[in-house]
This record gives C-alpha cells, structure tokens and sequence, in this order.
C-alpha cells in the first residue's frame, strides 16, 4: 500500500483492475475485492489476526488484530466487512496503542481517609455489593443506580438491566446514549413506532444527494464519508452540507449552507411547504402509507428539577397540515434562519425531484437538541411526502456516536423506561422479560425514575445514595458539570466507577474498578446499520482488570441473585447472548445465532431464515411487510407512518446583550469522546494536544483576538479557559463560537447548559449563551 | 414622430435593463459580500484546513496520469534544490518569463497542476499553495555555482520515507512527518508525474487525506505527559 | 502490449475451480470477489498475436460462463 507506484505496467495493470472493480460494484453494491488491502505488513511478521469491530464511534467499522507473544501489535481494516472494505481512520488504526498507557487501571482502589488504597479485586467487590445492600436496606431500591453505556457490550448491557430490573427491581438504569441518541429514538417511535433506521450503508452507493443535517461526517464518521466522496468522483453524486459550522466535511462538499442556531426546525418545515406547492409530493405513497398529527407546544426545556412531559398527539388531515406549514414559506423562513431563498429552495429541489435518491445523515447536530424528536420527525416528513423511504439509495439515516448505540442501549435497552424487548410501561413486556429473567413478574417495576440529567440532579440533591458508573465518563460529557461534580462529590453518595483509565469521574469515586479494554475481552456490538458484530478475546488484561459484565455478574452473585445468573467467567458472553436472542425472536428484529457471528464479521438484523434484512418497511426486501401493499411501516398498529406537525421554537438560552454568543461544542477527528482513550496515544495527542476555542474572524477581529491567546468562556452556569483558534480546523458563523469536549484538562461541559428536549430527555450541548474575554 | 418614439422607447428599454442588470449584480453582490479573512498564524498549533480538498477534483485523472520513469524526479533530486529541511525550493531551470514574470501569468502556468514541459524534458512538480503567487519572495533562481565565501551548514538528516518508516504500528498508516503551513493540500506533491518517485501515494483517490494520516509532531504546544497521565501510584501505600 | 481487464461469471458452484484454471495461466491475474460469484480477470501480453492465442485458450475454460471485458490498454513499451 505504501509503495510508489514505478513500472508503467503494473500501474496500467492496476488501473484495468480498478476500472473492472469499478465495473463490478455497479453491478453488485457491496462487492468486496479483499487482496487489495492485504499489502502493508511486512512478510516476515508471524502475526496473529483475528476479527472484532472498532472501539470506537458508531460506524462500526470491522478491524483485524494482529497478536504477537500475547500483545497487540498490529491493527488493519477488515476487507472482508461490508461497513468499511478494509479502510479505517486514524484512531481505529493506532487504538490498541492505549492500553499501554503508564497510568493503566491495574488493580481496584479503594479510597480510604481521602486516599485511594490498592485492594483485591475480590474485596473490593464485597464492599460494593455490600455498599449496595446497605443502602437498598436502608433508603428502598430508588436509591441505588447505575449509568452505564453506549459502549457497553451487548452482554454487559445486558447483564446490568437484568440485575436492576429483574433482580433488584428498580428502573434506575440509565446510559451515556441519553446524550447522544435519545432523541432519535423518540424520533423513530413518534413517526414509525419502531426504532432503528430501515435503510443501510448500501444506500451509499445508491444515491445521487447526501444531505447532511448539522453533521460534520468527514471528522466524525470518517468512513461513511470516504465512501461518499468515492460515489462522489465515480458517479457524480452531490454532498450537501447544511451546518451552522464550516468544516472539513463543508470543504469536500459539493455545497455548503449554514444557518443561524436552531431555525434547522423552521428550514426543514419550508422545504416541506415547497414540495407540497410545487406538487412535489408523491400522493399516492402519502395517501396509503401516511397519517398526520400534531403534538404539544411550548412544552419548556427541562432546565428544572423534576420537570415532567408527556405529548398528547392528535390526529389531523392534510388539509391542516398545509394550512401549519403557511408560515414557513420560504421567504418568512430566509429571515430568520439566514439562509437565503435560493438555497432553500434549492434543497427542497433535491428532496423533490421524483428522479434524484437522496440520503439524509444526521448525528448530534440533529438530536442535541431541545427540540431534538421534533427535528427528528421534521427530516422524515421531508423523505414521506416524496416518498423516498427504505429504498437503496434512498433514505433519512439517523447516524449513531457510539460503537453499542443501537446494540446495547437502545437493542438491549439500558434506559429507565426500556426493557430488551419494549418498554417498562407495558404489562406484556414485562410479563415477556420476567419470564426470560426467571424472576416473579412483579419484580419488575412498571414506572420509569430518572431519566440521566435528573439521575444526576437526584445524586446532588441526595435522593440516590449510591451509583454505578461503568464505561464513562459521565464528569467530562455531562452538560453542566459545573454542578454535577460537587454533587457526585457529596458524601450522601457512594460512588463507584469502572473504567480502563483513571479519569476526571474515577476522582471522585469511592471505589474504583479496574476494567479489561475491548480487545481483554469477549464481547458484541451493535452499529448504526443494526449490524451486530462479535468478537473474542485476543489478549490477556493487566493485573487484576476485569471485564465489566463479569463484575457486574459477581455483584449480583454477591448480593444473592447468584441463581439468576448461572454463566461461567470464560463463555459468559455466548451463554448471555444466546438469552438475549429470545427476546428478539420472530422476522421484525430477529437476531442472527452465534455461529453466524462468529463467522461473519457483522449481520444485520432482522435476520431472517439465513438472510439480512437491508431494508425494512419495503415488501421487496422486508419479510415482516404483511399489508399487500409495496411499504409497511409495521410498528404503527394502522402500518402507517406519521407525518407530524412541529413548529420552530426558539433554544432554550439565546444570546443577549450580557452573554453575546452562542456556543457549540462537539468532537474532533483525532480524539474519541471525553479522550480518555485517544489522548493516551501518543500519535493522537501529539496531533490534537489541546481543546480550544474557535472564532469567527470578524468576531475575532472586533474582539481584539489573535490565534493561540488565552480566551476565558462563560456563562451562567461556570467558566473555561482555552486558546483561541481563528480559521484552523473549523470556521463557526459570526456570532459563535466552538469548543471541542475531549479535553479533561479545559472542561467545556462546566460552561453548557442541561436544557433538554422534553420529549426525548436528551440535552442540547449545541446551544447555549456565553460570553467571552482575554483571560 | 414615430421615430423619435422609437427612438425614446429605444432608450427607456437601455436604462430599464440597465436598472434590471444593476440591481441584480448589486443583488448578487450582496450575497456573496462577506469575505472571511485570514488572520496572521500567530501561536497555530493546529494546521489550517485551507485547500486541503483543492486538488481533489482532479483525483481520479490520476489514474490516467502517465509515469514515466524517464522524466521522473528522485528523492534526492528533491532535496538538491532545497537548503535544509522545509526550505523553500530554489528555481532549477532559467526564468521562462524573465525576471519580471509574476505568479498567474508565469510559474502557474505549469505550476498550478502540472504537466510535462517539453523545453526541459521535465514535469512540473505542483505547488500546494496556488493562491501565494509571488513566488518568487521565497523561490529564488540559482544563477550561479560559485560561493562568495566558503561556508559551513549543518545539514539535518530527513526523515525516512518508504515501508515502515514513519508509522506508529506494524502497517499502519504513515505519520505526516513534516510541517503542514502551506502545504495542507497533499495530493499536490504526493500524486502524479511531477511528484517524486519516492513520495508519489498508491491511492491518491481517497482524498480525505487526513483521516488516516496525522502530523507527527506538533510545534507550539509541548507535550506534557504529567497533564495526561494521572499519578494514582503516588497515592497508593 | 495489450492489458485488459474483464468480470469472469463462474458456472455455479464452480467459482474456485475458474480461480484455479485461470491461476495457471501466466498471462492472467486474477481476483475473486469475497461476497460474489464473480471474479475480476486481468490480461497481459507480450503483442495482439498472443493476445488471440490467451482469448482462443480462455474460451475453452469448461467453468467460464461468461466473460465481459471493461478496460483495455495497448501502451508501446518504454
């Protein structure tokens, strides 16, 4: 791979070899060549290699590691997986290089008069199982949590819903996927009353228009996006970034147009008034596949203790709906979201034109957000007026952040009010999980406690006495950790925390867990494309590190659930899964047996009789669709999807004259979330070494800021100090500005605010009002 | 008097597409109004994202490129005509346009992107930064072989190139190991005839360059591992 | 000099038995598809009367169903 290429003829041969892959790809999407990617070790190397998903974000690209003497040295993408065809990014090809990092969690700690003191792991753990029945005795089952992950495997996820659900009896079981997915969820059962996307990678290398909803791919999922831009030069087709940021993504588009903060609600609604009145929409799929409601208004942003809301959805016709969207033309829209006419309709034009496929892609920009479920339903209603909807190539694609997202927290469901299969709210899910748990039906309790904002707030105000945080990190990417480090801080709560590495959350616990990292460990992911993905265990962990379902399983033994949970510590990971599978069994989400995950090296559910389901709701290729009709949008009881009315709403802190700017905050290239991991790698450090602060130049101009000054940025809620950066990485609109989150040492959360949306509880770490100065 | 009719409606309909075009152009001129600008790099210690993608519509003509060993350029050809590591080029070859051709009207013509130049049995290597057109405040032609007087420089050894040299894993991709100022668009000397042999990529196609290959080292900021590595051990009995 | 290349359609079943009958020809390079029955074939010669001798030899093959040439390259040696 590295060689220069010298000899006219093995280039020219080359070059017929990649015209006939070219060939073969446009008559087989998803083809894979493997040999091309095999080059780049040297042929000496006796090297080991064996499959497994990437650590880190939700692309889920497949790896190979290769093992020597019982150490990782060696990491490549797997040609043989359909996601990335051997290609990965920067930190999937060095990510093993962490778990040599010198400050390595070895062994449990436990802190005693303020220091932490080397323990047995066995010791440590009677104390937090012993911890853990005290305070259950003492103050009932809603005083003890756990917040768990995103990255948490399958059986990991699955292993702590069943000890506090089934066995404890309590729904305080939150994940980091609150912060990130919530309200995609929320999106994809308010409009299909299922969650998870229908369409697939494949749609890549279908459509013509990939319109990308406040989403910097490009950094953020590196190789969805060096897919895109090879359809982009083979086939011409287009990358639209639509942001309020400029971005590597917005210089390798075809197009970029930003808008003002928060008006993407009122944009999407003016494209939708433009399809309807240039007679865009396809009513024939409308009328058999869709219907129309309206939910609550001005239903506030959660910034309170113990905020409540539920939607109350009411039933409409189309005739109401075009009279809602009459305030959204696009001249009304243009003033206040700044985007100009022309480009408004210029996107409606792509969402319109019957003989374009597009794909719209949305991460965090879309979901942290206060009004993140509405902006979820307003980019479906775009893709069901025109019909173009689970077909290859055409499709809204809600992308995932984390490598578990769909697998563990929303599949496995370690949110409050979720259970592996539906929700804590509905006896026959209840009455389904307690029969599969072995435990009395009655254990498990049918009201959902805290959502994660409130389970935190409930930690500060002392209402949970003790917590279990496992695989994050939650003092770094919380919003506000301004007030919820002293709160985890008070000694009303116990605290413990696993983790692979000490971080700023691992301070101030009490007991601290040492945890085997990914490759230390068996375990199953799950993608943004419902790709599950197995792995086993390639190296040994350090010391007495442990992998977290293990821990989790010898919790629950020690608190005397010993006989609900009957697994051996070598083959607890198949032994859990192979439970799990019930739970999915039947053609709408079945689960592929284990000898086909181990096999291949991801499938994608609903696996149905020895095949994946690409695309699900379309009759063609969706074995679940039983209405007779070419769609099914099965997870509504009439098969029909919902079209929904939801306004504009303005953020919940804008800037005034006090606090002039917005701040936005997000993720870089080089580093994985809170950097815990990342920054351990020298190659990703030395890179990005430091968070800063980036400004628009005139606004760096007025304020007198030149690149690398010290800048203090705060709001009402805390401060942060960091070097300003004008016109690197990222260009903000005027009037903004941007901070990367990986860094513990310059934490921006103490500055954001902990509004969030009211339906899916998921915070908005995009918007919030700050001011800054020379520090 | 149909005439001067003809000949008023003649003039109203001027003015009235003047007016029209005048005030579209002034339309567009506002669109497009706001120019950012670029601020002295004073304290960068992140590199620029400008160009990155610049060459990159180019990026499957690639393929067609010829190479052609005859004409092709060495790794030690390249760093001839360079005074240290990093160093401007010097000009090898006499100034086409003479001494006052500038930028756009001279060098770019065969430096913007390349081609073979028959009169020096050469291909124009292609310069990162197009949009720099005084090329000529850092790129000097060599006129003479003699030296004023004898000099001693401290000539620092490059950086390996090829399999292995500059990655960070067993086969993994190769760090970036030089500095990215004015040379963030990568393609521009890693892709095609003019590139040197030793440096030329395999898949210039995949343009996201920088998704895969990071700069090795940073200037500005210095590592300090105390603030990454946390002390636990210190606090253990 | 002529190099081509071209998509090799198997019989069924008979994918790996055209990746060993092509294999053992010199002139050939060939490159199954990991997920498809289908393989990509690349051809070179040392002049077009070889060129027919390699065509006549690869239309004998018994498990070639099919074979559809993409691209093909005549460069002068240099």
């Amino acid at each position: 791979m590295y060689t220069s290429l010298t000899n006219r003829r093995e280039f020219i041969k080359k070059m017929a070899k990649l015209s006939a892959m070219a060939a073969a790809a446009s008559m087989f999407p998803g083809i894979i060549f493997a040999e091309e990617q095999e080059a780049g070790i040297p042929a000496d190397a006796k090297l080991d290699w064996k499959k497994g998903p990437c650590r880190f974000c939700g692309v889920g690209c497949g790896i190979l590691v290769g093992t020597e003497n019982g150490k990782a040295v060696a990491v490549k993408g797997d040609p043989k997986c359909e996601v990335n065809k051997g290609l990965l990014c920067v930190k999937g090809y060095h990510q093993t290089m962490c778990v040599q990092a010198r400050d390595r969690l070895t062994h449990a700690l436990v802190k005693k008069n303020g220091r932490y003191v080397k323990t047995p792991i066995d010791e440590a753990l009677d104390l937090v199982a012993s911890k853990m029945k005290e305070t259950i005795e003492k103050h009932g089952k809603d005083s003890v949590a756990m917040y768990t992950s995103g990255q948490s495997t399958i059986p990991e996820g699955y292993v702590a819903s069943k000890l506090m659900k089934g066995a404890i009896g309590t729904n305080n079981l939150e994940c980091n996927a609150r912060l990130c997915m919530a309200s995609a969820v929320a999106g994809f059962l308010t409009t299909f009353g299922t969650d998870e996307p229908m369409g697939c990678y494949e749609d890549i290398d279908h459509a013509d228009y990939f319109v990308t909803w406040g989403n910097n791919m490009a950094e953020m999922h590196p190789v969805l996006f060096s897919r895109m831009l090879e359809q982009k030069s083979t086939r011409g087709a287009k990358i639209i970034d639509f942001a309020t940021r400029t971005s590597r993504s917005s210089g390798a588009s075809d197009r970029s147009i930003l808008f003002e903060p928060q008006t993407d609600l009122a944009v999407a609604n003016a494209i939708c008034y433009e399809i309807i009145n240039n007679n865009w929409m396809n009513k024939s799929f409308v009328e058999k596949h869709c219907n129309f409601s309206k939910g609550l208004t001005n239903m506030g942003y959660g910034t309170e203790d113990k905020y409540k809301f539920s939607d109350k959805p009411e039933k409409v016709d189309f005739e109401a709906y075009k009279e809602f969207l009459k305030d959204y033309t696009p001249e009304k829209v243009a003033k206040y979201s700044k985007v100009s006419v022309k480009d408004i309709k210029y996107l409606a034009a792509i969402y319109g034109d019957p003989n374009k496929k597009v794909v719209s892609y949305w991460c965090m920009g879309v979901n942290q957000h206060t009004r993140g479920t509405w902006m979820n339903n307003l980019i479906y209603n775009m893709h069901l007026l025109t019909g173009k909807i689970s077909q290859p190539g055409n499709g809204p694609f809600s992308l995932t952040g984390q490598p578990s997202a769909c697998g563990t927290a929303r599949e496995v469901g370690t949110f409050t009010h979720k259970l592996p299969k539906g929700v804590v709210m509905n006896e026959k899910h209840r009455r389904l999980a307690a029969k599969i748990w072995k435990v009395p039906y009655e254990n498990i309790p049918s009201k959902p406690t805290y959502h994660t904002t409130e389970m935190f707030r409930a930690v500060d105000r002392g209402d949970i006495k003790f917590i279990w945080t496992q695989v994050t990190n939650p003092l770094v990417s919380l919003p506000k950790t301004s007030r919820y480090r002293p709160g985890m801080q008070k000694d009303s709560c116990f605290v413990v925390v696993s983790d692979v590495f000490p971080t700023p959350t691992s301070d101030v616990a009490d007991v601290i867990l040492p945890a085997s990292w990914h490759i230390e460990k068996g375990g199953i992911y799950g993608n943004s494309e419902r790709r599950t993905q197995y792995w086993d265990q390639m190296v040994e962990a350090p010391g007495e590190a442990t992998p977290d379902a293990w821990m989790t399983i010898e919790i629950a033994k020690r608190m005397g659930f010993g006989e609900l949970f009957p697994y051996t510590r070598e083959n607890h990971v198949d032994e859990i899964y192979n439970e799990y599978r019930q739970f999915h069994e039947g053609v709408k989400h079945g689960m592929a047996p284990l000898d086909v995950l181990k096999k291949e090296s991801g499938v994608i559910w609903p696996y149905v009789d020895g095949k994946s389901t690409q695309w699900r709701f379309n009759a063609t290729y969706d074995p679940a669709c039983d209405n007779g009709e070419d769609f099914h949008f099965y997870g509504k009881p009439d098969g029909r999807a919902i079209i929904w009315l939801r306004p504009f709403e303005p953020a919940a802190e804008s800037p005034d004259d006090e606090y002039p700017f917005w701040l936005n905050t997000g993720r870089v290239v080089e580093h994985w979330h809170t950097g815990s991991m990342t920054r351990r790698i020298p190659v990703l450090h030395q890179a990005m070494p430091a968070a800063y602060v980036e400004f628009h130049p005139d606004d760096a101009k007025k304020l007198g800021v030149r690149n690398g000054e010290k800048i203090k940025v705060s709001s009402r809620r805390g401060s942060c100090i960091l070097p300003a950066s004008i016109n690197e990485r990222g260009l903000p609109t005027r009037g903004q500005v941007f901070v990367p989150f990986f860094d513990e040492n310059m934490l921006i959360n103490d500055v954001t605010l902990d509004a969030f949306c009211p339906i899916s509880k998921e915070p908005d770490f995009k918007k919030c009002a700050v001011k800054v100065e020379k520090a | 008097m149909k005439k001067r009719l003809g000949i008023i409606s003649f003039f109203v309909l001027i003015l009235a597409g003047f007016i029209i075009n005048w005030n579209y152009s002034y339309q567009k001129g506002l669109e497009e109004a706001y120019i950012p600008l670029i601020e002295n790099p004073s304290g960068n210690y992140l590199s620029s994202e400008r160009g990155v993608f610049r060459q990159a519509t180019f990026e499957f003509n690639y393929s067609d490129m010829p190479v052609d060993p005859a004409h092709e350029r060495t790794i030690k050809d390249y760093y001839k005509n360079r005074a240290y590591l990093g160093a401007p080029p010097s000009i090898p070859h006499p100034l086409l346009k003479g001494e006052r051709g500038v930028g756009g009207t001279s060098c770019l013509q065969c430096h913007q992107n390349g081609g073979f130049v028959e009169k020096f049995k050469a291909y124009a290597p292609v310069t990162p930064h197009p949009e720099m057109v005084n090329c000529r405040q850092c790129h000097v032609a060599q006129n003479s072989t003699s030296l004023f007087k004898q000099v001693s420089v401290e000539r620092i050894n490059p950086p390996g190139v090829g399999k292995g040299a500059n990655n960070a894993l067993l086969g993994s991709p190769p760090m970036i190991p030089h500095g990215l100022q004015m040379r963030e668009n990568c393609i521009a000397c890693h892709a095609g005839p003019g590139a040197v042999k030793e440096l030329r990529v395999s898949h210039p196609e995949r343009i996201n360059c920088r998704q895969c290959h990071l700069p090795k080292e940073m200037t500005g900021i210095p590592l300090d591992t105390t603030k990454i590595l946390r002390q636990f051990d210190k606090l253990n009995e | 000099m002529p190099i081509k290349s071209y998509l090799a359609h198997p019989h069924d079943g008979k994918k790996e038995q055209l990746l060993q009958d092509l294999s053992i020809i010199q002139e050939c390079e060939v490159l199954p598809a990991e997920n498809r029955d289908i393989l990509i074939l690349v051809t070179d010669t040392k002049d077009d009367h070889s060129e027919v001798e390699l065509e006549k030899k690869l239309k004998t093959i018994k498990s070639l169903k099919l074979l559809a040439m993409v691209s093909g390259f005549n460069s002068k040696q240099n």
